[in-house]
């Protein structure tokens, strides 16, 4: 393998969305443990479905191994698959986190109880 | 029936997620937050994914797809993932999220009440 065609973007992508929360957005998310507990739980989910789709005996995705470590755990997912899918998620929290509207009167305190 | 399974995963993944949408503000119900968060996420990984196919570096089954391909030699399916993962992925943050500030208001009333 020479894991440049998918192993390579996959670390790079976890990279960048690390750097821009850390540099340029800094919305926090990192900080909050509602992120890591859904990531929690979007990982278990991942397993089966992404378990499901690269199974080996009927894949529905299929993969050039040149291109990965082929190391494929759990199941037959390649590991690869993981950085792509925190990748994926993150982003869109981080996105979504960014547009998170004022905190009525009300609801500061919870705010601040959270920091 | 066998080429409907990669659409099949994606409409179980929105309809195991769908209830999530009662919790505080849901997903679904704020559409601009939602897309802003989004498209800009799914356009860089649907580039990432149409060099990916066009460089062999992983491709579909058709045995598996019902055989529609968008621009790019995607098939719908695929397209369609980077809308729904994401959504799943909202819909437990935001989920979580509401569940974690109700305890938290939960215990400040019951420390202020002591």
């Amino acid at each position: 393998m020479n894991g440049l065609g998918y192993t390579l973007p996959a670390v790079l992508a976890v990279i960048v969305v690390c750097v821009l929360e850390t540099r340029v957005w800094r919305t926090g998310l990192f900080r909050r443990p509602a992120y890591w507990i859904s990531m929690a739980i979007v990982l278990g989910f991942q397993i089966s479905v992404d378990g499901w789709l690269t199974k080996l005996s009927a894949p529905i995705v299929l993969y050039n191994e040149q291109h990965m470590t082929g190391i494929r755990f759990p199941l037959d997912i390649p590991i690869e698959d993981f950085l792509f899918g925190f990748a994926l998620v993150t982003a869109v929290l981080l996105l979504w986190e960014r547009r998170r509207p004022q905190p009525v009167s009300s609801e500061v305190y919870e705010v601040a109880e959270q920091r | 029936m066998d080429r409907w399974q990669y659409l099949i995963v994606l409409g179980a993944c929105l309809l195991i997620t769908a209830p999530l949408e009662l919790f505080g503000r849901g997903v679904y119900r704020q559409p601009r937050r939602l897309l802003a968060a989004l498209l800009p996420v799914a356009a860089v990984f649907l580039v990432w994914d149409v060099i990916a196919v066009a460089a062999d570096v992983w491709w579909y089954n058709p045995s598996y797809i019902l055989g529609l391909i968008a621009p790019g030699d995607l098939p719908l399916e695929e397209v369609l993932f980077f809308v729904v993962i994401p959504l799943c992925g909202l819909l437990t943050y935001s989920a979580v999220d509401h569940i974690l500030t109700m305890l938290s208001r939960w215990r400040m009333e019951r420390r202020a009440n002591r």
